[in-house]
């Protein structure tokens, strides 16, 4: 496996590659967009955005926010670890992230399924056709994410892997935009209405 | 070990946390506070855990500058 350092001062090499963070920032102008509009279609309905939220279980919110930033922060060090050499406690860091992920999927499927069962799906009304439309769209990038995930540990568990470092940054870059877009769908989805 | 990483996840566990409790609060800065919040944890995700401390200034500058559009953007639509 190839781990030599590349210097991220670099203007074209920023951790993880150009081309990952230009999916980043596309991704995240996107769900951005998403929310401005939400946002703004709640002035119009301001009653019916205020009750709608109410029938959001914010301490499921809450706990896959933080199942989120858990696997964030495993994925953060498992990083490091392959950068030092360490590529056994990359492997079981990787598996606690990929861990903490499906965790996030399994909570977000009890969710979704309490709502489905309260007779809520996407054409409820405009609140809940903004929550499954950008929830959805994010749990797609969570299960995209995983499968990178899943094919990185076998590619580094490889005896002649041809993986190299920024193939591991760029996923878990990846993996990381996941949670970003997140960070800025829970408080405008669950909180602020 | 990690020592920076595991500070700033225990940071944004507790602004989690906190915005969770803050929404509960009725006040008219409330929605400042949980736009606050989540652009703090939004930073500690982007320069820790993804490392953009140790990009070039143009990156930076971007994925700053795309936050504080967002937040402007979305304080001066809502009511």
């Amino acid at each position: 496996m190839q781990t030599q350092e590349i210097n991220h001062k670099n203007i074209y090499y920023p951790p993880g590659g150009i081309l990952i963070w230009i999916i980043i920032f596309l991704e995240l102008i996107t769900f951005g967009a998403g929310l401005i509009a939400m946002v703004y279609y709640s002035n119009q309905e301001p009653e019916l955005f205020h009750n709608s939220s109410l029938k959001l279980n914010t301490t499921y919110g809450m706990v896959n926010t933080m199942l989120l930033l858990t696997s964030g922060f495993f994925m953060a060090i498992s990083v490091t670890e392959l950068k030092k050499g360490n590529k056994e406690r990359f492997k079981k860091l990787l598996v606690f992230t990929m861990l903490f992920g499906c965790l996030f999927l399994y909570l977000k499927g009890i969710e979704y399924h309490e709502k489905l069962n309260e007779g809520i799906s996407i054409g409820y009304n405009t609140f809940f056709s903004f929550y499954w439309m950008l929830t959805l769209f994010h749990v797609i990038h969570v299960i995209v994410g995983l499968i990178i995930l899943t094919s990185v540990y076998f590619g580094v568990k490889k005896e002649n892997s041809n993986t190299s470092m920024e193939d591991v940054e760029a996923s878990a870059a990846f993996w990381h935009m996941c949670d970003l877009i997140w960070i800025i769908l829970f408080p405008i989805i669950y909180l602020l209405f | 070990m990690h020592k920076t990483a595991t500070i700033t996840w225990i940071v944004l566990l507790v602004l989690t946390l906190a915005s969770a409790l803050f929404s509960k609060l009725e006040s008219k800065y409330i929605i400042l506070v949980i736009l606050i919040l989540a652009a703090l944890k939004f930073l500690g995700i982007a320069f820790q855990f993804m490392e953009m401390k140790k990009a070039h200034v143009f990156w930076k500058t971007l994925i700053i500058g795309f936050l504080a559009l967002f937040v402007i953007i979305l304080l001066i639509i809502v009511k």
